[in-house]
């Protein structure tokens, strides 16, 4: 069932069709609430209400984004309203060198030990709001600049600043494993996991 | 071209899906806190729209009994204005009581039953 046909039915009262909606959105949702709020006895209130308001609102959006990217607005509004809420949104511009410092190091006695995907996961939860958001949205999400533009307001600029900027920080970081033989065996870690 | 490598895998990773965990139930719950918002709201609703039909009746019984028999009317108008207090405590335990039963008690009770 496509998104257009999807609505109507929700509209026409088929509560059926609002649990299809939930299921089928739940990740997008989940992994914005997720990266923003990282508290995770909160993401499922957040993830909630997010839903409550898709529900709430649907009568009113229109056909001018992608029903993903709607939801993901109203997710990522959510997400820093909550924030705001208990004053956990720093919406200073980001300083990498002092990033760079609070990043864990990524030791290569671990390798045979280490995820190498579950090491960079960890390390983006270290990073800024705005890192966070814009590779969840680029990278996990598949959203292109100009819907990311649309979902948080940053200009298409600044966003791929910022993804260029948090690559080039975590590169930074892993740097020394840039020889033939550390390199390969990274990736040999990653494909078995 | 190894720094292209490592940046091929760091990409990877960025899109490699976190393990944010939701109970496989989230949907039900999300139905569940629906449910029990609209039902709050068509509750207060019905209960607003029965009090003003209540009280609309009131209103087109006393206008009508004024011009069949008005001396009754005022009789009863002096009435109330004598013993104002207990008239507005009446009212309002009455008004209480309608809110309890048509709103209150089927909030609490749904809100118990979801937990449950």
């Amino acid at each position: 069932m496509d998104d257009h046909e999807l609505i109507r039915q929700i509209l026409n009262g088929n509560m059926n069709c609002f649990t299809f909606l939930v299921n089928r959105y739940r990740k997008l949702v989940v992994h914005i609430t997720g990266r923003l709020i990282q508290r995770r006895d909160e993401i499922e209130d957040v993830s909630q209400e997010v839903f409550l308001k898709v529900y709430q609102n649907l009568s009113k959006y229109r056909n001018d984004c992608k029903l993903s990217t709607w939801i993901a607005t109203i997710a990522y509004n959510s997400a820093c309203n909550h924030m705001r809420k208990y004053k956990k949104y720093d919406e200073t511009i980001p300083d990498d060198s002092s990033i760079l410092g609070s990043l864990k190091e990524f030791k290569t006695t671990e390798y045979e030990q280490i995820d190498f995907h579950r090491y960079i996961r960890d390390q983006i939860e270290l990073l800024p709001v705005q890192y966070r958001t814009v590779i969840t949205l680029f990278h996990l999400d598949e959203f292109s600049y100009n819907e990311i533009e649309q979902i948080t307001g940053m200009a298409e600029g600044t966003v791929k600043s910022y993804l260029f900027r948090a690559k080039v920080i975590l590169r930074e970081k892993l740097k020394f494993i840039v020889d033939e033989n550390s390199l390969k065996m990274v990736k040999e870690i990653s494909n078995e996991n | 071209m190894r720094i292209k490598e490592l940046d091929h895998l760091i990409e990877e990773s960025f899109g490699s899906e976190p393990d944010f965990l939701i109970p496989d139930d989230f949907a039900k719950k999300i139905m569940n806190e629906l449910v029990r918002r609209t039902q709050w709201k068509a509750d207060l609703v019905e209960y607003f729209n029965i009090t003003s039909f209540l009280i609309f009746l009131l209103t087109i019984v006393a206008v009508t009994y004024y011009f069949a028999n008005k001396d009754t009317v005022i009789q009863v108008i002096t009435l109330i204005s004598r013993n104002l207090l207990q008239t507005i405590f009446i009212f309002l335990l009455v008004n209480f009581i309608f809110f309890a039963d048509r709103v209150l008690l089927r909030f609490l009770f749904n809100r118990w039953r979801i937990k449950e």
